[in-house]
């Protein structure tokens, strides 16, 4: 069975928007990111089970708002109380996940083909999300994580780096809603000029 | 725009919530006798209060979680946000 990106039927590469002139460096650059195993682990409410026993690619869970822990291949964000969304390039990292985490105390969800993924790199990228999200990003941090909505749109920004000229960001939404934030998102960046790659 | 400090995430846009309803109604105990008048006003009758008032509201796009918010019903103003399962003093 051959696998269909969420945005494959909109994404196409190029340049769009305000770019002739412009350094190609300084346009925002967006992509789709495939190929990610995506789980969500939630303790229950009832589970007395210490999180920082746990390891996950020699990663410990931090129930701490915004937070998110990482390392090269893998970024755990956290998503709520006792609730973290781990994303990670090592597909075969599932299996750890399982075995680590208790069925008595833990609901393990694999999303990896429920999500669409979109990143984004650029000076300009916080005034992309400003445009649609309400959220304050001039307070958002490099290894940061949010949940919001871009146009009505609930999704999940991970800030993966905050230096002003190289800003970059992930944004998660459920795969039905991919198209529509992929529309917003680039609609948004028009202004700014950027390059689909 | 109406901002809410969520006890968990911080100060986020109303955009980001939905409202639950009245926060001070509490479910007649359990396994005792409640009158129809007693469930009546549990389950359908509210006030509407001008002024201060606690509410509920769920940071749906947000943590997910259930909060109390204390809001100036004529004026909007928020006043204090808790947990579900703190108690208003």
């Amino acid at each position: 069975m051959s696998l269909i990106s969420a945005l494959a039927n909109v994404h196409t590469t190029g340049q769009y928007g305000d770019h002739e002139d412009k350094n190609e460096n300084n346009l925002l650059k967006i992509s789709e990111v495939k190929n990610l195993l995506i789980v969500q682990i939630v303790q229950y409410k009832n589970s007395s089970v210490s999180v920082k026993s746990i390891d996950i690619d020699g990663l410990k869970l931090k129930d701490e708002p915004l937070r998110v822990i990482s390392n090269n291949e893998t970024r755990i964000l956290w998503n709520g109380p006792k609730n973290w969304f781990l994303v990670s390039t090592k597909k075969d990292l599932l299996k750890d996940i399982i075995q680590n985490f208790s069925e008595t105390d833990f609901a393990v969800t694999e999303l990896s083909h429920s999500r669409a993924v979109i990143q984004i790199e650029g000076p300009e990228v916080k005034e992309v999300l400003k445009k649609g999200c309400p959220f304050n990003f001039n307070s958002l941090e490099k290894n940061n994580s949010i949940n919001s909505t871009y146009n009505g749109i609930a999704f999940m920004v991970d800030m993966l780096n905050d230096s002003p000229d190289k800003v970059k960001v992930r944004l998660f939404a459920l795969r039905s809603f991919g198209e529509s934030l992929y529309h917003s998102v680039t609609d948004a960046s028009l202004e700014f000029g950027y390059k689909s790659i | 725009m109406l901002h809410i400090k969520c006890p968990y995430c911080g100060m986020r846009s109303q955009n980001e919530f939905s409202y639950g309803g009245d926060a001070t109604v509490k479910r007649p105990e359990l396994n005792k006798e409640v009158s129809d008048q007693d469930w009546d006003n549990f389950v359908y009758n509210r006030k509407s209060p001008r002024g201060k008032h606690w509410e509920l509201w769920q940071h749906i796009s947000g943590c997910r979680q259930w909060i109390k918010v204390e809001r100036d019903t004529a004026t909007h103003e928020i006043f204090n946000t808790l947990k579900a399962n703190e108690e208003i003093l």
